[in-house]
């Protein structure tokens, strides 16, 4: 049961995803379009689909108030398509709180929580207001053309209203007759729908009500072009292709095909097979052109004036003219069964399970190469040894191929989260009646999913403030010569190991005079400190709980919660975030991640008796400690590296260890690490090797330790911690930064 | 390892079968399971429900700056687990390891008033299960006045034994409690705590 609910959230989810891009699109081709009311039917449509879809689950699964929406929802995309409703920024306002309600009651079902009443409520009667329908007036143009009345009738009500637009916008008519497959329709259609996209629309396709046999089946696909007939049959056709243009009663509207109508309704009543004999091979997709039939389709176009007429062409027109409120999809369900889809949809938990496994396996790899080494080691057992280091790297080779494979499934383009955040600045700059260009580039940029998901919220809170600290209005744009609209830049790529996503905006800067005030006035700096605070440190006061510089508290931002939460969470998933500002021009926030949580290569290091594994994505180097070089500012060691100054840390100092007996070594070593901008030299006892490993959790109650990010397996049932190489930098450089205030300037100079 | 691990397995088959047997007991009214267990010369016992598995004590790593109660952490079967002294909870005396020494697996769910984590508890000998009638069961406050009320659900009496039943939900509630943040020590830490010394 409660798989069966996971699975109905996750694939809601997706669609909802879905419905998010489609209005996204209609949002941006709306802003930069001819702002004609006329949406993309084509967006329009496959909103409407999701939507529909959405209905259908959520009534399968039980979930009232989302069919409830779901229905409404319908309701306002159906009269969006058919014309009732004009596409306007206020309308789609609407269309996307419901993708917000939706995403509230998805989180409210997995939270075992009852749907949200009250927004559902809000919005259906926002919904109800947005679908108050004008009648649909205007002249017939159906009149002009030869359409026959019987065809007309089995229209939709949506394909109705499409034939009616184009020819109202003087667009051609053509009718192409195709012969398809039965087992292949699914693509076959699909491909021919895609051949003729660039030229025109695809306005309906029915059975030609002839010409099919038990394993084929004969479609009149109605075209509606601005090309001439001559290019059409370029493009769409080969020698087996016809297509006609249908004729118009007006007395320009006639083209050159005068055939007379009755042999049009000869056509279709009598469905003459006016094609090649079956299947040349080199049409044959599957290449068995043994059964005689083809598995390609056959454009058929009778060299006729006329759009399939007659009323005996409704026998075959019928299984196309579904209910009215039905989506204009391809009718003939259960032709094929087959999927096309050729993906499975995997909890993430069995890809953890799977990582265990494989780590598992490193480990016995690890135990089997120190038997190969021993075996190796005999003269005796020297060609068995031979043969068994052959084995041990083939293995090595299979199991990193292995642990690859695993890693890739779980990445992620980073394209998902973005898209959240275009609808989040979208409603955000309406509110706040501030124009922004959301640029993205590297939404292909693939991160585990794990990361993906934790990312939503603080990239969240930092397009948030971009908007409203970041991004002045209008006026204040137009005043300081920056063009109205303001951009904000989200940016990632891959670095390295790691992932880098910059949000970055075109506002007014942070004002560091303001930061440094604010920051006097609580009590965080004196006033003479201040005076010595580089711009960095100033700036990385907004990370602190509850710092605002911005006096109204509003909806979005300025409440003084945000910035300490992006950090916070930032960390968790093993990131840094830093901040650069320039008054003016503008703040770009830098998030450095790791691609993936779920293994790591680490360096085991020995403290004080004791093993730890160190991330080696932040280890930058090694060396043999010289206790001798090390120099003491204010009370803090350092030693000088390469001509700079690098803050050294004792770990067992700072973990309080007490030295097991006979563990004190004659020679240490210094493991620099670097995280961000900032170095530590870390002091270990000894330096065990590289070892690729697996994090796990600690548990709850651990929540509060400091400096570890985990633990993992390091073979022999011990367990070592991992320490959290961020966090450590950031506790012995703050306390560093603290005594550098009373007095000496230079000490986290190496740092900063 | 193996050997642990059947016992282990069995153990956790065992109070699983005795859990149910205990749901039951409860549900008629009559009695109640109990597994006891020694600390420091007393008898303890917790509800056997909640009990998932004895293990022996495998290699422990020591936590830097974790809770004193924290004795490290293990690995069962590739997860994690936190150990906890109860001796520590308790302010008994700390009596060395012995072969005899074993951790209880306990986990209280969040509907049971714990935080759904699985956390090992040191004891320094596993007894037997008591079945006590509800007759059998004094309430604590009668007993004890102590700090260590908050900790005992009641005293359970069989056969001139004492059996101080332990309440695990203050133990095992950790999440409820409001937690310092997780993570990179923020310069909240930085600058609030130091901000008196400047």
């Amino acid at each position: 049961m409660v798989d069966q609910r996971d699975e109905f959230i996750s694939e809601a989810q997706e669609i909802i995803e879905g419905l998010s891009r489609d209005l996204l699109a209609l949002d941006a081709a709306l802003k930069h379009g001819p702002g004609s009311g006329a949406p993309d039917h084509e967006l329009v449509n496959d909103a409407f689909r999701a939507v529909h879809t959405l209905k259908g689950l959520a009534s399968l699964f039980g979930v009232a108030r989302m069919t409830t929406l779901s229905h409404h929802l319908e309701d306002l995309l159906d009269d969006l398509r058919l014309g009732r409703v004009d596409l306007t920024p206020k309308v789609l306002d609407v269309l996307f709180r419901g993708v917000d309600v939706y995403g509230r009651i998805l989180s409210a079902l997995r939270a075992g929580e009852p749907e949200p009443q009250r927004e559902v409520e809000e919005l259906l009667m926002a919904l109800d207001a947005a679908a108050s329908r004008p009648a649909f007036a205007g002249v017939n143009p159906l009149a002009e053309y030869e359409l026959d009345p019987g065809l007309l009738a089995v229209l939709t009500e949506y394909e109705e209203h499409r034939l009616r637009t184009n020819l109202q916008q003087g667009v051609a008519l053509f009718k192409i007759r195709v012969r398809f497959e039965l087992a292949t329709i699914d693509t076959a259609l699909d491909s021919l729908k895609a051949k003729a996209k660039p030229h025109g629309e695809i306005l309906t396709y029915l059975p030609s009500g002839g010409g099919g046999d038990a394993d084929s089946i004969e479609l009149d696909v109605l075209l509606a072009s601005r090309q001439t007939l001559d290019v059409l049959t370029t493009e769409l056709g080969d020698t087996n292709v016809t297509i006609e243009a249908v004729a118009r009663r007006g007395a320009g509207g006639r083209t050159a095909q005068s055939d007379p109508p009755d042999t049009v309704y000869a056509t279709v009543g009598m469905a003459p097979r006016i094609t090649s004999p079956p299947a040349a091979p080199e049409d044959d997709l599957h290449g068995n052109a043994d059964t005689g039939s083809f598995n390609a389709p056959r454009v058929v176009i009778s060299a006729l004036g006329s759009i399939m007429g007659g009323g005996g062409g409704g026998g075959g027109i019928g299984g196309g003219g579904g209910g009215d409120d039905d989506v204009p999809e391809p009718p003939p369900v259960g032709l094929s069964i087959r999927g096309v889809a050729q993906t499975v949809r995997v909890d993430i938990r069995k890809l953890d399970h799977l990582m265990n496994i494989v780590a598992e396996l490193a480990i016995v790899r690890g135990a089997l190469g120190r038997v190969t080494d021993r075996v190796r080691a005999s003269p005796e057992q020297r060609e068995l040894g031979m043969e068994l280091h052959r084995l041990h790297r083939s293995l090595d080779r299979h199991l990193s191929d292995m642990q690859g494979g695993i890693l890739e499934v779980r990445m992620v383009p980073l394209g998902q989260v973005f898209d959240k955040l275009a609808r989040v600045v979208r409603q955000i700059s309406r509110e706040h009646d501030k124009d922004i260009n959301l640029v993205i580039t590297g939404a292909e940029t693939e991160v585990d999913k794990l990361i993906v998901e934790e990312l939503s919220d603080p990239l969240m809170h930092m397009i948030r403030n971009a908007i409203d600290h970041g991004i002045e209005y209008r006026k204040q744009r137009n005043g300081s010569g920056k063009p109205e609209a303001g951009t904000i830049a989200l940016n990632a790529y891959q670095k390295g190991n790691h992932v880098v996503i910059e949000v970055q905006d075109d506002g007014a800067g942070i004002d560091e005079t303001k930061v440094l005030q604010q920051a006097i006035r609580r009590g965080l700096v004196t006033e003479s400190e201040a005076s010595a605070l580089l711009q960095r440190e100033i700036l990385s006061f907004i990370f602190l709980p509850g710092f605002s510089t911005k006096e109204g508290v509003d909806e979005l931002s300025g409440r003084g919660v945000g910035m300490d939460i992006v950090k916070t969470n930032i960390g968790k998933l093993g990131g840094v975030i830093d901040v650069q500002s320039e008054l003016g021009i503008g703040t770009k926030m830098t998030v450095t991640l790791p691609i993936t949580l779920a293994i790591i290569s680490a360096l085991v290091v020995v403290v004080a008796g004791r093993r730890y594994a160190l991330p080696l994505a932040s280890v930058l180097e090694a060396l043999v400690f010289d206790p001798g070089a090390v120099r003491n500012i204010e009370q803090r060691e350092v030693m000088s590296l390469r001509g700079s100054t690098l803050p050294l840390c004792r770990l067992d100092a700072l973990f309080g260890l007490a030295p097991i007996e006979g563990s004190i070594p004659a020679r240490r070593f210094v493991v620099v690490v670097g995280v961000g901008d900032h170095r530590l030299g870390c002091v270990v006892d000894s330096l065990i090797g590289q070892q690729d490993i697996v994090i796990k959790a600690l548990g709850k109650s651990l929540q509060g330790v400091r400096g570890f990010s985990g633990a993992t397996e390091l073979g022999d049932q011990h367990v070592g911690l991992v320490i959290d190489a961020p966090s450590i930098v950031e506790e012995v450089l703050a306390t560093s930064e603290a005594s550098r205030l009373l007095g000496a300037r230079r000490l986290g100079g190496g740092a900063a | 390892m193996s050997t642990r691990r059947r016992f282990a397995q069995r153990a956790a088959e065992a109070a699983q079968r005795r859990g149910a047997i205990a749901r039951r007991a409860v549900e008629r009214g009559a009695r109640s399971e109990f597994l006891a267990f020694r600390m420091a010369e007393e008898i303890y016992a917790v509800p056997i429900a909640y009990v998932k598995e004895i293990l022996k004590l495998p290699p422990l790593t020591e936590v830097p700056r974790a809770p004193p109660d924290v004795l490290g952490v293990i690995s069962v079967r590739g997860r994690i687990v936190t150990v906890r002294d109860l001796r520590r909870r308790l302010r008994l005396t700390e009596a060395p390891v012995t072969r005899r020494s074993r951790i209880l697996l306990a986990e209280l769910l969040p509907e049971q008033g714990g935080s759904g984590e699985r956390v090992g508890l040191f004891v320094d000998e596993v007894l037997n299960v008591y079945r006590l009638a509800e007759a059998e069961i004094e309430s604590a406050a009668n007993v004890l006045g102590s700090e260590l009320a908050e900790y005992v659900a009641g005293i359970g009496r069989q056969g001139g034994e004492m059996i101080i039943l332990i309440d695990l939900k203050p133990i095992l509630a950790v999440a409820g409690k409001p937690q310092p943040p997780r993570g990179p020590a923020m310069l909240g830490t930085r600058y609030g705590t130091g901000g008196g010394a400047f």
